[in-house]
């Protein structure tokens, strides 16, 4: 792409973070959320984020990896249980990556 | 010299607090923006962008999902609406967001309650939306409140950045057997699964999961966009049946 087909994508780019993150703040008080779609909000940020995740996790170059010899598995693994054990991100983070690297190392 | 009452210095000091509190709640959340941002700045410099290309995406831009998600387009030369569909996609859920932030932000004028909007991407939103969810519904959108996520946003955006611009000047130098990369999935372990508090919520969370993962090769991200659709929806009839009882 040619510097200026560069810039105007980012730009686009940035419009669509800005629509994005707006969309529903743009009207604020005017809008009202009928309920039903209120209570789907106590939801979906974290089948959101979860759906982000999860391919990261269970796919290794676009195929299904759900063998234990998946090095990224293990380290979700290890992460998701120090979270709820502990509560602490950086903590997570840290046993995550080290359980990452240990089991690639070996497998 | 106008001398301030002490009822409003009294409230000055309460934001200022609530400044501070956001930023030092927000500060584990930020050291896992900041991994990402390397990663996303390495990533922009491996794509062929040029280093001012790449600080005005950084800057500008400020999305890590959906800038990664859209370099390898770039590298492809894909036509720029694939591009911005794409980049559309990922961020769909920030619409989610935008709607759950309305209660908090509805009395705040309209290019304020857009500047919070934009800086809150998805560390931002989590540590807020578990803060105040223990707080009564008469403190919504409170200047405390309001302080807060300024403090948290002012937290996650300059670390975003800083780091951005290190993973920039660093690129190929970061050998990719780090795998710094999966440090972005671990952060996001470790916001989303607090954000789970009843059951519903954590089949929601798993059925999205599921679908994310066998819809992975539909074309412009809509796999994410059918996961969060099938997790909210389950989670929701399953609430509505718990109530019933």
């Amino acid at each position: 792409m040619s510097d200026f087909e560069i810039w105007i994508t980012i730009i686009g780019l940035t419009a669509v973070t800005i629509i994005t993150r707006n969309f529903f703040l743009i009207p604020g008080d005017a809008l009202r959320l009928p309920p039903r779609v209120e209570h789907a909000l106590r939801y979906a940020p974290v089948c959101a984020l979860t759906a982000l995740v999860t391919p990261e996790l269970f796919t290794v170059h676009g195929t299904l990896a759900l063998s234990l010899a998946n090095p990224k598995l293990i380290g979700g693994l290890v992460a998701a249980v120090t979270i709820v054990v502990t509560g602490r991100t950086l903590l997570t983070m840290a046993l995550g990556m080290v359980a990452f690297w240990i089991a690639r190392a070996w497998l | 010299m106008i001398r301030r009452a002490p009822a409003d210095a009294h409230a000055r000091r309460l934001k200022r607090e609530a400044f501070f509190a956001g930023q030092l709640r927000a500060v584990p959340v930020a050291i896992a923006s900041g991994v990402w941002g390397i990663v996303t700045g390495v990533a922009m410099v491996n794509s062929g962008l040029t280093p001012l290309q790449a600080v005005g995406m950084t800057l500008l831009v400020f999305a890590g999902a959906a800038q990664l998600a859209v370099l390898p387009l770039i590298v492809a030369k894909a036509p720029i609406w694939v591009i911005l569909l794409t980049a559309t996609v990922v961020n769909l859920r920030f619409l989610i967001f935008s709607a759950g932030l309305v209660p908090y932000l509805r009395k705040l004028p309209l290019a304020r309650r857009m500047l919070l909007g934009y800086g809150t991407g998805d560390f931002a939103f989590a540590v807020c939306t578990t803060q105040w969810q223990s707080q009564p519904a008469s403190e919504r959108g409170s200047p405390q409140q309001i302080w807060f996520m300024l403090g948290t946003i002012f937290s996650t955006w300059s670390v975003w950045q800083v780091s951005s611009m290190a993973g920039i000047v660093l690129g190929a130098q970061i050998p990719p057997a780090w795998g710094l990369d999966f440090a972005v999935v671990v952060s996001l372990i470790g916001v989303t699964i607090p954000m789970i508090y009843d059951r519903p919520g954590l089949v929601g969370a798993l059925v999205a999961g599921i679908v994310a993962v066998l819809a992975a090769g539909l074309p412009l991200k809509l796999g994410l966009v059918a996961a969060v659709i099938a997790g909210t929806g389950v989670a929701m009839a399953l609430d509505y049946a718990q109530a019933r009882g």
